[in-house]
């Protein structure tokens, strides 16, 4: 697939990157000047940083649009999951981020049941395609991560984990 | 100090300390040996369980999963042509070639043998060196450890593969998160946006299970299990144990010597920061070719050039502890993360470190000496099952990691904002990945942003803003053209080569 020069990936994470940096520079310029009491104070070394950082992402960007448009190089595709480049990250970061907020309301063993039930399905359902077997995996694994971090935090080493308290 | 060493020994011998040495060990070799998990993400998801340790067993842990892993990234590279880590890249040259001659055992054995050689040498190194080193670091002024931050800085960026420009890019990135919380010097709280999660700073740990963990499930997510190259294992024959044990002639063909030297570059390229263990082997291997009496053996299946990049690598494990103990500055990513295991337990790597606390480090020096020979054992031991380890299925594999991560994250700050940041950074780190930004020196930008910004500040305020300071100082002067020196060798050099090798081939 070709893309323009203007709007390939490259060319956007480094405007994504600028635009991070813009936050944390507003941050700097919210501190006391770098040399205000005469001495270099907080603001002095993220100035530097900033400062860099914008002249790198800058570089990045004059290099990139003058290369030569590319294609995408062409990767491996799934043959169970369509688009599995962007589907996938998507599953792994939506699941963990839904990971997360189970785990504040629903505890760890249901939570981490879910989660490592749902992480495993994708991973075997993209390998075979099959959702019955997938599935009775996923579970037998979930069940077993579950209960191996379960052993592991709380009864070898003791550490508080929340569970669902009914 | 000799006693305390005894000591450090006879501690293995208790049960429970032994058992997390062979623990670590184990998770090293199985990490080290499939290809995309490595040493460093072994130990990332080792950081949360350290809490509820001893310090020693966990040091120890740490210990074994570092030889195992360094040395296991070649099992898959001799089975498969697919190195498990990066540390097996050159190994796996010769190692798959005499695998597909019917000599796989034998390469196999010889890599664990050279492995454990290497390791010893490293180890050995090490105990005798840490101590005159600490005390030789404890003579730096602000301005020398200034200097020496920014000597590993600048090398583990301009020794990152790709895009030099990526690589500083990624570090400034690092050393940003590292300078969210309260500033070093004052009691002023920096980039929280007024949120009180943000006032404490940013967690190494999460910053660690973000970089590694996270962004490794994320970038798996994102791989068809046709390109997971753990699939393709099944039509190895399994050998018998004893076809593991290198027979006399290859022994010969080796020679000692080139042991010795191979290791001694690992040990030295171990003790520069960037160096790291594919650095160390790929060095040793051109060594060897050198001065071998058959260099047109080598690429075709070459004993002496396998033995010569194993012994390098492993040998790198003890080189690089070396400067983590004794002036706080870790070389490459799983020091980074061995770092992270000290600061945890309360105790800050550097110059006083050995000095106060070497009955406590003393575990972690006989774990590396003692777990170089389990890596020859467990050749012997598991050297049938090894060529099965890739086939474990991914489903289970990842699920663990995700869940190993994000509920550690929790357990060592029991906070849920935590593991949202590990999710951010971890996200972040992906990005960096698939655009060509090496993940490394972000993490260590994340290390060593607090210990940099601090140095520079203070040895500023001493000079009254004269920054000339850094050149008066004869140490900080000698580090500094070090760093130069580095960055010719290592980057200016090679680009006027290549460039020049263009325009005489144009």
């Amino acid at each position: 697939m070709k893309m323009t020069r203007f709007m390939s990936g490259q060319v956007l994470f480094a405007l994504a990157l600028a635009a991070l940096n813009t936050v944390y520079a507003s941050q700097v310029l919210q501190m006391d000047r770098p040399f205000a009491t005469g001495e270099p104070g907080p603001a002095f070394f993220p100035t530097i940083l900033c400062a860099f950082l914008y002249l790198a992402c800058a570089r990045i960007l004059f290099t990139e649009i003058r290369a030569e448009a590319t294609s995408r190089a062409d990767d491996a595709v799934s043959d169970h999951v369509p688009n599995l480049r962007l589907v996938g990250p998507a599953i792994a970061i939506g699941l963990t981020a839904l990971f997360i907020v189970g785990f504040f309301y629903l505890g760890y063993l249901v939570a981490g049941f879910v989660y490592t039930f749902l992480i495993a399905l994708f991973f075997n359902f993209e390998r075979s395609g099959a959702w019955g077997s997938s599935a009775l995996t996923a579970a037998i694994v979930a069940f077993c991560v579950t209960l191996f971090g379960w052993l592991f935090f709380v009864q070898v080493f003791g550490l508080y984990l929340p569970v669902w308290e009914f | 100090m000799l006693a305390q060493l005894a000591d450090g020994f006879l501690s293995l011998a208790l049960p429970v300390t032994f058992l997390h040495l062979i623990g670590g060990f184990l998770l090293g070799l199985v990490f080290g040996a499939i290809p995309g998990l490595t040493a460093t993400l072994a130990i990332a998801l080792l950081l949360p369980f350290t809490f509820g340790m001893n310090v020693a067993d966990a040091l120890v842990m740490v210990a074994g999963i570092y030889m195992a892993g360094i040395y296991s990234g070649s099992i898959t590279g001799i089975t498969l042509n697919i190195p498990g880590a990066p540390s097996g890249a050159i190994t796996t040259i010769d190692g798959h070639a005499l695998m597909k001659k019917g000599e796989g055992p034998q390469a196999l054995g010889m890599s664990a043998l050279s492995s454990a050689f290497g390791g010893l040498i490293g180890a050995v190194v090490l105990i005798a060196l840490a101590q005159p080193v600490s005390q030789l670091a404890l003579l730096f002024q602000t301005p020398d450890k200034f200097s020496l931050v920014l000597l590993a800085i600048v090398t583990v960026t301009i020794v990152a593969t790709g895009s030099l420009l990526k690589a500083a890019t990624a570090m400034v990135i690092g050393l940003m998160i590292s300078t969210v919380g309260i500033d070093p010097m004052v009691p002023v709280g920096r980039f929280d946006f007024e949120s009180y999660h943000l006032i404490e700073g940013i967690g190494l740990l999460p910053a660690v299970i973000g970089l590694f963990a996270v962004c490794e499930l994320i970038a798996q997510a994102a791989l068809p299990s046709a390109m997971s190259r753990a699939e393709t294992v099944a039509a190895v024959e399994r050998p018998r144990r004893r076809d593991f044990i290198p027979s006399r002639e290859r022994l010969k063909e080796v020679g000692l010597f080139t042991y010795i030297k191979s290791s001694v570059i690992g040990v030295l390229i171990g003790m520069l920061p960037g160096g790291g263990a594919s650095m160390a082997s790929f060095i040793a291997y051109a060594e060897a070719k050198r001065g071998a009496r058959h260099p047109e053996k080598f690429g075709k299946g070459s004993y002496e050039g396998l033995a010569a990049s194993e012994a390098a690598n492993n040998a790198m494990c003890g080189g690089a502890v070396i400067p983590l103990l004794t002036m706080g500055i870790p070389g490459d990513a799983v020091t980074a993360i061995i770092f992270g295991v000290l600061l945890i337990h309360g105790l800050v790597p550097g110059p006083a470190l050995l000095g106060s606390n070497f009955a406590v480090i003393a575990p972690m020096f006989a774990a590396l000496f003692v777990s170089s020979i389990l890596v020859f054992v467990s050749v012997l031991a598991f050297g049938p099952i090894y060529l099965r380890l890739s086939q474990i299925n991914r489903g289970l594999l990842y699920a663990f990691i995700a869940m190993i991560s994000m509920v550690g994250v929790y357990a060592s700050s029991f906070s849920f904002f935590q593991m949202w940041m590990a999710l951010a950074i971890g996200v972040l780190a992906f990005l960096l990945r698939v655009f060509g930004y090496p993940v490394v020196p972000a993490l260590m930008g994340v290390i060593l942003g607090p210990y940099f910004e601090e140095f520079l500040r203070r040895s500023l305020i001493v000079s009254e803003g004269d920054p000339t300071i850094f050149l008066t100082s004869p140490a900080s002067a000698m580090l500094l053209a070090l760093t130069l020196l580095f960055v010719w060798l290592l980057r200016i050099r090679p680009a006027r080569q290549a460039k020049r090798e263009g325009a005489g081939g144009a």
